[in-house]
């Protein structure tokens, strides 16, 4: 028997599925589409970025958070940009094909250090000594659905400090909010331009030297430079980092912690001088 | 008041000065004879041999009421080649248009759908749309009447190849006798006014067309038994017309006889046209391209076939994929002049891959396969290296790592089939024509009436352009019909007022409506940017309420195009 039609009436207040809001239910969630993913409703969504914002915001070390706000603010639009601008250069497609990962294993520190003087793996290698940090602390995505859009999110996380060693940008809070407005004018990822919030934890004259510094730069050079999720940075290890940043389009910025570490001796100095004098 | 003459007694009354002239004239008036220079004078004259002209010719010559009349074809191509087409039963022309149901029933009326060739038709019931752009996709079926009257599935539009058709015209207007009609080969050197011959006709009003045969001397076509009345007769140089019908194409030369200007625009694309091998759905609706539906039946019947149109708004236009029988399918792909190039030149495996990538893919990935080198195929006279092979296949392997990323099932997933997988191409059969948007300012003068591509020529994205063509034929005859059984002169600008009255809005809100949907599916075609992006979802918005939300607005836009 067929099943008889729905009067107009009905069919009217009841919404076919693509403009109801809710596509699922939390009790029946869609099986996953890849290890580790997550599928969350629109009303999960809001809070779990709401909640990450707020609390990265008053911790920054806590990078679970900036995790899941940059995946949670991602989509309808910016991952996708950023998906088609990785498929529509020759090396974004090849590096989608490849899905290369970057771990510890992956790149190995000794071989790094030994690499030739002023290459990309050398001063990434270095950069990686003088912050104390390693490749592996970077979070799986999760709550991002379509498996190479989430691969996408992964890559952009996974090379982030690759845009700290070619800018030789520091770990501090002033050195990730340059690098962040930087990735913002470069990737227009949410999360970047949110981070910038932190500005406010920034102390008066850090600010003021972002503000005159470092936030010009970064969205100067972003603009102007080509996408840096599209450099396949396995291959370039070797490049040369002056031929590699003149390529891409990109400056590099003053040394913050030269700056800091002058400023510091500047302040040193004069208190001695005081203390001597007074 | 003229007096009454009394010649012959010589008694006169009052006589007018004209009459007294022409009496005491010293030659006489010819009544009843004509001149040598006088032209031969036809009732009505088609000039253009396409499917319009030929059906405006089966139509009044099938009717009782206009079959008397003496008319004329002119075509300038020999039209014994288009009656002895003839094709291998798995081979398509690549020219072939979608029937509507009016046109079907106008063809099967004036009993030419009885000579068109049915085993090379194909009815479909269903038209899918969708865009790339976003997830929304539109279903066009009758499901929602028949389903409520447990009726077997309604045909939407039905695909016939423009040769069947015209080859169908030709064997009905010689099964009707009116061979005669037909000047094949015959080409019209000019169109000008008639001549007031102060002692013959006025002819001042009239088109007089110069006629130049093209032809040989066609002794071998003529011993192929052709029955007598066949045989056209020597071609007259110079006929008059008391009706002129333009059926002639797009650069009209009888529109520009009666002055009428054509406005309108070249859309800057072309029409890419294939004839393409698709892959069998399942086996159940394979077996279900017969006209027969076991009607006690208590499934669901299914449809004989299924038409795609896939919106690229990125890429120029939207690509449809509209059935034939045998698992066969007619393309027509309207995309740029560099797009079109591009595909003409790629070798067919290539071509395959580009097909089925722009029935699936996203555009991006589909400008990313347009820009690769094309590898012409005039290369493979080489002998083959790897580079060549890679080269060679690039398409194909892209294409396959894309599908496997590729979300293809859409969110609405009611009814909807995915598009087909084309497995092969016809050879020779992939070929361009510039689309472009033309409609006359008038469709009648005094003793001219315009029909078919002369009048209007539209986008290809709705398979109207041919339907408007035979929907004009078809209302000429009629306004013909009602000329001569009121005893009207069937080329008088006001009789001929009841055609255009009828076909010119109708005709002009087509062509328009098929325009504006055009433009609404090119918007959001300048690149990936938010602006695109929004619009795109726009878009994609409006096509799920035209196809769920508001009832009965699917009926009316489908009402419209039958």
């Amino acid at each position: 028997m067929r099943a008889t039609t729905p009067s107009s009436l009905t069919r009217l207040l009841a919404l076919p599925s693509p403009l109801r809001v809710r596509t699922f239910s939390v009790l029946s969630r869609p099986p996953p589409n890849y290890p580790g993913h997550i599928p969350l409703t629109i009303p999960e969504r809001l809070s779990l970025a709401a909640g990450s914002a707020i609390g990265s915001l008053f911790n920054p070390y806590r990078h679970d958070l900036i995790a899941s706000l940059g995946e949670t603010t991602a989509k309808p639009y910016f991952l996708s940009r950023l998906h088609r601008a990785m498929l529509n250069n020759p090396t974004g497609r090849r590096i989608l094909r490849d899905r290369p990962r970057i771990t510890s294993k992956s790149m190995k520190l000794e071989e790094l250090r030994h690499m030739p003087e002023n290459s990309v793996g050398r001063a990434y290698a270095a950069w990686l000594d003088r912050e104390g940090v390693t490749p592996d602390t970077r979070d799986a995505v999760r709550y991002i659905d379509d498996p190479e859009e989430a691969y996408v999110m992964q890559r952009y996380r996974e090379t982030h400090d690759f845009t700290h060693a070619i800018t030789g940008l520091p770990v501090i809070i002033e050195g990730e909010l340059a690098v962040k407005a930087f990735e913002f004018a470069n990737t227009l990822l949410p999360m970047t331009a949110l981070s910038l919030v932190a500005i406010v934890r920034l102390k008066k004259v850090e600010r003021q030297r972002f503000f005159e510094v470092y936030m010009p730069w970064a969205l100067r050079n972003g603009l102007k430079a080509e996408e840096v999720i599209n450099v396949y940075w396995e291959e370039e290890l070797e490049t040369d980092v002056e031929v590699l940043r003149a390529r891409l389009g990109i400056e590099k910025p003053p040394d913050l912690r030269d700056i800091r570490k002058a400023l510091r001796e500047q302040k040193r100095k004069e208190r001695e001088a005081k203390e001597a004098a007074g | 008041m003229p007096a009454r003459i009394s010649a012959l007694t010589g008694r006169s009354s009052f006589i007018c000065a004209q009459c007294r002239k022409a009496l005491t004239a010293p030659k006489r008036r010819r009544l009843l004879s004509t001149s040598p220079k006088t032209p031969e004078i036809y009732d009505v004259v088609t000039v253009g041999g396409g499917p319009a002209g030929l059906a405006l010719l089966a139509a009044l010559k099938s009717s009782p009421v206009t079959s008397h009349l003496k008319t004329a074809l002119i075509e300038i191509q020999d039209l014994t080649k288009p009656r002895q087409w003839s094709s291998p039963g798995d081979q398509f022309s690549n020219r072939a248009s979608s029937f509507t149901p009016s046109s079907v029933s106008f063809l099967e009326t004036t009993g030419s759908w009885a000579h068109v060739d049915q085993t090379r038709i194909q009815a479909y019931d269903e038209m899918q749309v969708w865009d790339a752009a976003n997830d929304a996709s539109i279903q066009f079926d009758w499901n929602a009447e028949t389903q409520k009257y447990n009726a077997p599935p309604q045909t939407i539009a039905t695909m016939c190849e423009n040769a069947n058709l015209t080859r169908g015209l030709l064997e009905r207007i010689v099964e009707l006798g009116a061979g005669s009609s037909l000047f094949s080969s015959t080409s019209v050197s000019s169109i000008e006014n008639g001549v007031d011959d102060p002692e013959g006709l006025n002819l001042s009003t009239w088109p007089v067309l110069s006629l130049e045969s093209q032809s040989q001397p066609h002794s071998q076509s003529q011993s192929a038994g052709q029955p007598p009345s066949d045989t056209p007769n020597p071609t007259p140089t110079n006929i008059a017309a008391r009706l002129l019908v333009g059926a002639d194409g797009f650069n009209s030369p009888v529109r520009a006889f009666a002055g009428i200007n054509s406005s309108g625009w070249d859309y800057n694309r072309h029409g890419v046209v294939a004839t393409l091998t698709l892959q069998p759905a399942d086996s159940n609706t394979a077996t279900d391209r017969t006209h027969d539906f076991d009607l006690f039946s208590s499934e669901p019947l299914p449809n004989r076939a299924t038409a795609y149109q896939r919106f690229l708004p990125q890429l120029g236009g939207p690509i449809a994929i509209l059935p034939l029988p045998h698992d066969r399918a007619s393309m027509v792909w309207s995309t740029t002049p560099a797009n079109a190039a591009y595909l003409k030149s790629l070798p067919p495996s290539a071509q395959v891959a580009m097909i089925n990538a722009a029935l699936r893919l996203s555009q991006t990935d589909l400008k990313y396969l347009l820009s690769l080198p094309a590898h012409s195929h005039s290369d493979s006279a080489k002998t083959d290296t790897d580079a060549d092979t890679d080269a060679n296949v690039q398409h194909e392997t892209e294409l396959r790592w894309r599908l496997e990323h590729t979300d293809s099932a859409p969110a609405d997933l009611t009814r909807q089939q995915p598009p087909p997988f084309v497995t092969g191409i016809q050879e020779n059969s992939l070929a361009s024509f510039p689309l472009r948007f033309r409609h006359a300012t008038s469709l009648i003068n005094p003793r001219v009436a315009l029909i078919g591509d002369a009048a209007h020529t539209i986008h290809p994205l709705a398979g109207q352009g041919l339907n408007l063509g035979l929907a004009d034929a078809k209302s000429l005859a009629e306004c013909i019909a009602y000329s001569v059984s009121h005893g009207m002169d069937v080329g008088d600008a006001m009789a001929l007022e009841r055609y255009s009255s009828a076909r010119f809005g109708r005709g002009l809100m087509m062509a328009g409506g098929v325009d504006v949907l055009n433009s609404l599916y090119q918007l959001g075609s300048g690149g990936d940017g938010m602006l695109a992006s929004v619009v795109g979802q726009a878009r994609g918005l409006g096509m799920k309420v035209v196809n769920q939300l508001v009832p009965g607005l699917k009926g009316l836009i489908m009402r419209q195009a039958s």
